[in-house]
């Protein structure tokens, strides 16, 4: 994993995600094999200081609230006082959580456990965060904010570990992705190499074709396709879309878009895992 | 050690919230406040009988609070999957077996001591009154004696509760929480009679040879609960001799320490 990036852990259920996010966290230990976090081998408590975890459907000492959570929280990582005071107050108000500061955990509802999760996972300022599902059980406005405080954490150099299957959501969030199936890390890479793989070539849409420049669009393209009204053409490459767009542009065609063509990480991560289950 | 007593706070906390064990100290306190009621029972020695009857209802009821407390201790926090916040922060397994420990043991002190307190409310009440029925039949002690044997009695009722809890949270390492309880309550009841293993053990009583060993091993490793019962002695007016504590105290606590490095090796070695 490179530092300062949001990394993200796809896989079925079942291929092993928690199983991996146990096993960094030191909960459970590795049958073979060897692990470091920060040069310290798995479960070590040296590099637990500079780490956060957010697990998934969080837990805590219900009859505690959200300040005496963090407080408590704080306090294994030694810190105290007015320091941690006003981290307490920062990170409530990060996570939407300090109007409600003085309600029992007890009287939570999931959202508001997410929320009182993600932030005692900051209480001691990591360099990596560990996220387990984070958004799961949250409302879309919670999601989105949640969202919003994980490229913050980015922002700010903090390296964030993502696990969810949660495609949809990971492929705008994440900077690279491990697909993990049945234990097995199958693809990974940068979001980019992943979803642009090989195949490099461009995607150009035409809008107001006439039968004679499709002629025309089908002699300069590798395929095209038709949508509605508009019309999909492959070129090798960025320059050579160009020069057809050109072309066309004297035939009254409209040029509406052109990419890079780019696969969803839902192809991806079904052609990794070797396609939909029977 | 800040770890520790973080934890062992929280613990402790977290013990006056559970109902059950509340209802227990109530009851207990009740029948404690209420122990000179029995004294009837045993016409010129109600004193005596006073004494018997709370002392032994302090054992009793810190005995199933240091049981059922021991045996959720740690399937609470797993079962709620707390533990897994706590152990990804710089908390080490053995920091939080320890604290999930001291938390309990602190909670069993505290409800020790306010049954002893009742105890000694009913007794201070009580007792003269007793104490001037009982002297026109001959000499007794002074109060400060009795209350000085009473105090000591449960000092070391603590110091056997503090073994039990050790095994109870031994026990619920090993197995799910109903089997340990049953498991504490099995040890317990074996170890108020582990005299009597010795003798099963004795050839002049019939064992074989493997009887003879199973009973000579049990012998040596079940804690002999025995030995923190000094009721008999309070009830002949013995004086309790200080070395006799020291004693004691120091086999309860080399016990406890040897029972939870056993837990820890084998919570060491468990999935959370």
């Amino acid at each position: 994993m490179a530092k300062g990036q949001i990394f993200g852990l796809v896989g079925p259920n079942g291929s092993g995600k928690t199983t991996t996010l146990k096993l960094l966290l030191g909960l459970v230990f590795p049958t073979s094999g060897t692990g470091e976090v920060f040069g310290y081998p798995l479960g070590s408590p040296i590099y637990k200081e500079r780490i956060g975890f957010v697990p998934e459907g969080p837990y805590f000492y219900d009859y505690l609230n959200a300040v005496e959570l963090l407080r408590f929280y704080g306090s294994l990582f030694g810190l105290g006082g007015a320091r941690l005071q006003e981290r307490i107050e920062s990170l409530l108000k990060l996570v939407g959580m300090w109007d409600r500061r003085d309600r029992k955990v007890v009287n939570y509802s999931r959202g508001m456990l997410q929320r009182i999760g993600l932030a005692q996972a900051l209480i001691n300022e990591p360099d990596l965060v560990f996220m387990d599902e984070p958004t799961a059980g949250l409302d879309p406005i919670g999601a989105i904010q949640i969202r919003e405080v994980i490229r913050r954490l980015r922002d700010d150099g903090k390296t964030v570990f993502l696990c969810s299957h949660l495609l949809k959501e990971m492929e705008p969030l994440c900077d690279s992705v491990a697909i993990l199936n049945r234990g097995v890390v199958c693809r990974t890479g940068t979001m980019t190499e992943l979803l642009t793989g090989e195949d490099s070539h461009y995607v150009a849409t035409f809008r107001g074709l006439a039968e004679a420049s499709l002629q025309q669009l089908q002699s300069l393209a590798m395929s095209v396709e038709q949508n509605e009204e508009e019309y999909t053409a492959s070129f090798r490459d960025q320059s050579s879309a160009v020069t057809a767009a050109e072309t066309l542009a004297g035939s009254g065609v409209e040029l509406v878009a052109l990419q890079p063509y780019r696969l969803s990480l839902e192809e991806v991560f079904i052609d990794a895992v070797g396609g939909m289950p029977q | 050690m800040k770890a520790i007593w973080r934890i062992a706070k929280a613990t402790f906390h977290e013990a006056w919230r559970r109902r059950f064990l509340n209802g227990i100290l109530v009851f207990a306190i009740l029948i404690i406040g209420s122990s000179w009621t029995f004294t009837y029972l045993q016409p010129g020695a109600e004193l005596k009988m006073l004494i018997d009857t709370g002392l032994g209802a302090i054992r009793f009821f810190g005995m199933l609070i240091a049981i059922f407390l021991g045996v959720r201790l740690i399937p609470d926090e797993l079962e709620r999957q707390t533990i897994h916040t706590l152990l990804a922060k710089p908390v080490t397994r053995v920091q939080f077996m320890l604290g999930k420990f001291f938390g309990g043991l602190a909670t069993v002190f505290t409800n020790v001591a306010l049954m002893g307190i009742t105890f000694f409310i009913v007794y201070a009440i009580k007792a003269p009154q007793f104490q001037n029925a009982a002297a026109e039949e001959g000499p007794t002690y002074s109060m400060q004696f009795m209350s000085a044997n009473i105090a000591k009695a449960i000092g070391l009722c603590f110091f056997e509760l503090a073994v039990l809890l050790s095994i109870a949270v031994l026990a619920s390492i090993l197995f799910s929480w109903i089997l340990a309880s049953i498991f504490s309550f099995f040890i317990y009841f074996v170890g108020q009679m582990a005299d009597f293993l010795r003798e099963l053990a004795s050839p002049e009583h019939g064992a074989d040879p493997i009887s003879s060993i199973v009973f000579n091993v049990l012998y040596r490793i079940l804690p002999h609960f025995e030995i923190f019962d000094i009721r008999e002695k309070i009830l002949l007016d013995d004086f309790v001799p200080w070395g006799l504590l020291r004693n004691v105290t120091a086999q309860a606590i080399i016990y406890v320490v040897v029972v939870l490095m056993l837990a820890y090796l084998f919570f060491n070695e468990r999935e959370v």
